[in-house]
């Protein structure tokens, strides 16, 4: 019995082999279903976790999430300098949420009298002499543009430095679409600053759209409106924009909170709460869209595999004519069916993940990360779908061969 | 005959034809349920996004600089410029009328405020020491608008600004209630129910009723909020208001919309104004509200545009994917029908049917198949979109013809390319061997 193993192996294998060189167009009407079922389900799983992640940081758009103020705020009544903060406590701020940067900002408010300058009269225009917002931002320009979205109205090709008077401060700043209008400036022009007897020149590098109260705020270097409002390494609040899924802002936010004894972290209501709504609601949506086109995809797959299974009634007739047991029989056929998902399931899940990097790039502008994890899954799913579609086969077992071959079954 | 082929066919092998079916049916139940939910995704999701409050801002052109820090204007009572209130029925009468969802004007003042304590001792209500300077903000709750066609549109803050969460009630309009910021009750051991008296420097006090305690999660959790009416009245500006927050139901903004509509023929114009942009919505506006400066709040807009954008792409390409899987699935379905009906076909041709024939009968037979699967696979397709939007939206997508008529026909030329190249094969089969089984 035991000299015998090896040869029973070898026909084993043997007959597999016939089995799917017999018909070289039903081995690819196979192949071709399991495999366009691998590659949606390595695709969409891959985009799924992907396109999740994704969607917090496209919430960025929104600006600032979170702020960090003055525990005492409001209570002093309206002097928009009468409290403030540390301007250190940015560098204590962690710099990720996971995986995802956070966006920070250090930001000093105050008042100032703004006068354009006048390059031939070498004076300021008092007459257009206004009071406006200051911003002082720890990282002018850099910070700013993450935490608050805005247009460049207008920007230099060469940024050309013009002199105001030889000993004078000069600084660069931005301006919003709507004071530069009532001031009446253009870029590369200079404004002068003034506030509690003190002034500076500044200028103007870019006009900014921003479509808030900052169309009519100037922005400039924390280190000039420290200077200048007299609040020397002071801020009034730290804006945040804190990417990730809404469980991981709200851990975050308390991480932070419990590390800052001294100062209020609180999530910005209107864009935390909107964005956990909408980040609830789309990854919703996918994950049942494309648990559905799974489900269904697996489905399609098994009918038409059982299709095709059924017309092996005549190999089956034969195999059990020449004295082959059932058992035997249906060993054969789910080795076949593990192979062929084996081989559609490596092909489709290949393909699959190579398309989901093209779909994320097309969607999201930046390729989706391939997930290893996805690989296996798609497919040992494959696999588990060939094995069913393979199950109907069970029916074949009660066959009678000499019916078969009559050609009445 | 030929339909007694046809139908000899059904009826001899049910259980094929069956298999065959589902999987058509299954296949484009999938395409049927990504279809109508891409399709009807991007207006449930303006509708989401809604909740992140007003996307334009409605401000007086002559008005002077604001000086706007963290929600609070610095500027005096008396400087900048005021609407009147008396427009804004005009705003539901626009091209748009049915895309503006919500709208509340806004009249800011700042007063200083104290709560009377009950002193045990006397038995009385005292004024302790001013809790300090606060801002008072009127606006609309639950303000009912009488619309020119006689009809009546409810709106107010609690629509424009759904984040805000009120413990007790919305104040009524011009009922002498107020709701306040949780920090400022926090800060004034305001309760529920207790009076609130206000005053600026340059007028009279006014006491109000503390009705509710709300959380808006920026400055305005320090400000007493009321009726517009009484702050109109208290101020001295009857029917103005300084500030209109609008919420609006627009499309994403793409390449066109950006443009200025001045430089604009009338033809691109026209189909600028008639795309629910926000720009365009803020133009028309702007013609029905004179002397008022209409803005795009952007970081609304354009997180809200981006978003909508790419999830719509995403959900186009789930539906490719869907349709993809299901086509390829029902092609190679159909195409293992038609390569088991080899000795079918070889018989037909020994009795002397031509090539043609036979593939007409084949193809007839798949696409009354399609037909039949695809009917019912638009059928559970449309269940399975209702379940979906339903979980998901609390609302059910429409059923829509288009995506009948596109899954009929998808069904059929699905069906039709996968036994093509079997058929194509059946044409070249010679009837003697096929019969000796060879």
């Amino acid at each position: 019995m035991g000299d015998r193993r090896p040869t029973n192996r070898a026909m084993f294998w043997r007959i597999i082999c016939r089995l799917f060189g017999a018909n070289p167009g039903r081995l690819f009407v196979m192949l071709l279903a399991l495999g366009a079922g691998a590659a949606v389900t390595a695709a969409l799983l891959n985009l799924q976790v992907d396109a999740k992640r994704r969607l917090t940081t496209e919430f960025r758009a929104f600006g600032a999430n979170v702020l960090i103020t003055p525990r005492d705020s409001g209570s002093k009544g309206f002097q928009p300098d009468a409290s403030t903060l540390d301007s250190s406590l940015y560098e204590r701020i962690p710099r990720r949420n996971g995986d995802d940067l956070v966006a920070k900002a250090s930001l000093l408010y105050g008042i100032v009298r703004v006068a354009p300058w006048d390059a031939r009269s070498q004076t300021s225009d008092s007459r257009r002499t206004t009071s406006a917002v200051l911003v002082g931002d720890q990282f002018f320009g850099h910070d700013l543009a993450e935490i608050f979205p805005s247009e460049i109205v207008a920007e230099p090709q060469v940024t050309a430095v013009m002199g105001v008077a030889p000993g004078v401060a000069v600084s660069g700043c931005e301006l919003g679409e709507q004071l530069a209008r009532q001031l009446g400036v253009q870029i590369q022009q200079f404004v002068e600053l003034q506030s509690n007897g003190s002034s500076l020149f500044c200028f103007i590098n870019r006009i900014r759209r921003f479509g808030g109260p900052e169309d009519s705020q100037i922005l400039t270097w924390l280190v000039t409106a420290q200077e200048l409002l007299k609040q020397k390494d002071r801020a009034s609040v730290i804006a945040l924009n804190v990417p990730g899924n809404p469980a991981s802002v709200q851990q975050y936010v308390s991480q932070l909170q419990s590390s800052m004894a001294d100062v209020d972290v609180r999530p910005i209501r209107q864009f935390t709460e909107g964005e956990a709504k909408i980040y609830n609601r789309i990854s919703g949506l996918l994950t049942a869209t494309v648990a559905f086109v799974l489900v269904l995809t697996g489905l399609c797959v098994m009918a038409a595999m059982t299709n095709v299974a059924m017309e092996r009634k005549n190999d089956v007739g034969l195999m059990k004519a020449i004295g082959g047991s059932v058992h035997r029989v249906l060993r054969l056929f789910l080795a076949e069916a593990v192979l062929l998902g084996l081989a559609g399931g490596m092909i489709g899940a290949a393909a699959g993940i190579l398309l989901s990097i093209g779909l994320g790039k097309a969607v999201f502008g930046v390729a989706a990360r391939p997930r290893l994890i996805v690989y296996p899954v798609a497919v040992a799913l494959t696999i588990i779908v060939a094995i069913i579609s393979a199950y109907p086969l069970r029916r074949l077992a009660s066959i009678r061969p000499a019916s078969v071959f009559r050609g009445e079954a | 005959m030929f339909l007694r082929i046809v139908a000899d066919s059904f009826g001899r092998r049910p259980r094929h034809k069956l298999l065959t079916g589902a999987a058509l049916a299954l296949g484009m139940g999938v395409a049927t349920a990504a279809l109508s939910v891409s399709l009807d995704v991007g207006d449930r999701l303006a509708k989401e996004f809604r909740s992140l409050g007003a996307n334009l801002l409605v401000t007086p052109q002559a008005d002077s600089l604001p000086l706007e820090i963290g929600g609070i204007d610095y500027r005096p009572v008396n400087a900048g410029a005021y609407l009147p209130e008396a427009d804004l029925p005009k705003l539901k009468t626009i091209f748009w009328h049915n895309n503006i969802i919500a709208f509340s004007p806004v009249l800011e003042v700042r007063v200083s405020s104290w709560t009377p304590q009950h002193s045990p001792a006397s038995a009385t209500f005292v004024k302790p020491a001013a809790n300090g300077d606060s801002i008072l903000i009127g606006a609309w709750s639950n303000h009912s608008v009488a619309l020119p066609d006689g009809r009546g549109f409810l709106t107010g803050l609690g629509q424009t600004n759904p984040w805000w969460r009120v413990d007790g009630a919305w104040f009524q309009d011009g009922a002498g209630e107020c709701i306040v910021g949780k920090a400022f009750a926090d800060r004034n051991s305001v309760i529920i129910g207790s009076p609130l008296y206000l005053a600026t420097s340059s007028s009279s006090g006014l006491s109000l009723k503390v009705v509710g305690i709300f959380t808006g999660g920026g400055s305005e959790d320090n400000a007493v909020v009321t009726s517009l009416s009484i702050v109109q009245q208290y101020v001295g500006k009857p029917g103005q208001y300084r500030k209109l927050y609008v919420s609006a139901l627009t499309k994403p903004e793409d390449d066109f919309a950006r443009r200025d509509p001045a430089t604009m023929n009338a033809g691109e114009f026209e189909r600028w104004s008639c795309s629910p942009y926000v720009s365009s919505i803020a133009y028309s506006i702007r013609q029905v509200l004179p002397g008022a400066d209409v803005r795009v709040v952007r970081r609304v807009a354009e997180g809200e545009g981006q978003i909508l954008t790419r999830v719509r792409m995403l959900l186009w390409l789930v539906t490719g994917a869907a349709l993809l899987a299901a086509a390829l699935a029902v092609g190679a379905s159909s195409a293992a029908s038609v390569i088991e009906r080899r000795t079918e076909i070889g018989l037909m041709k020994a009795l002397g049917a031509g090539s043609g024939t036979v593939g007409f009968l084949l193809a007839a037979e798949q696409l009354l198949l399609a037909f039949v699967g695809g009917g019912a696979g638009y059928a559970i397709g449309i269940i399975l979109a209702r379940l979906l939007g339903e979980r998901i939206f609390g609302a059910e997508p429409e059923p829509s013809l288009i995506v009948f008529f596109v899954i009929i026909a998808l069904a059929a030329v699905v069906t039709i390319l996968g036994s093509a190249l079997p058929l194509h094969r059946a044409y070249r089969y010679e009837p003697a061997p096929i019969l000796r089984g060879e």
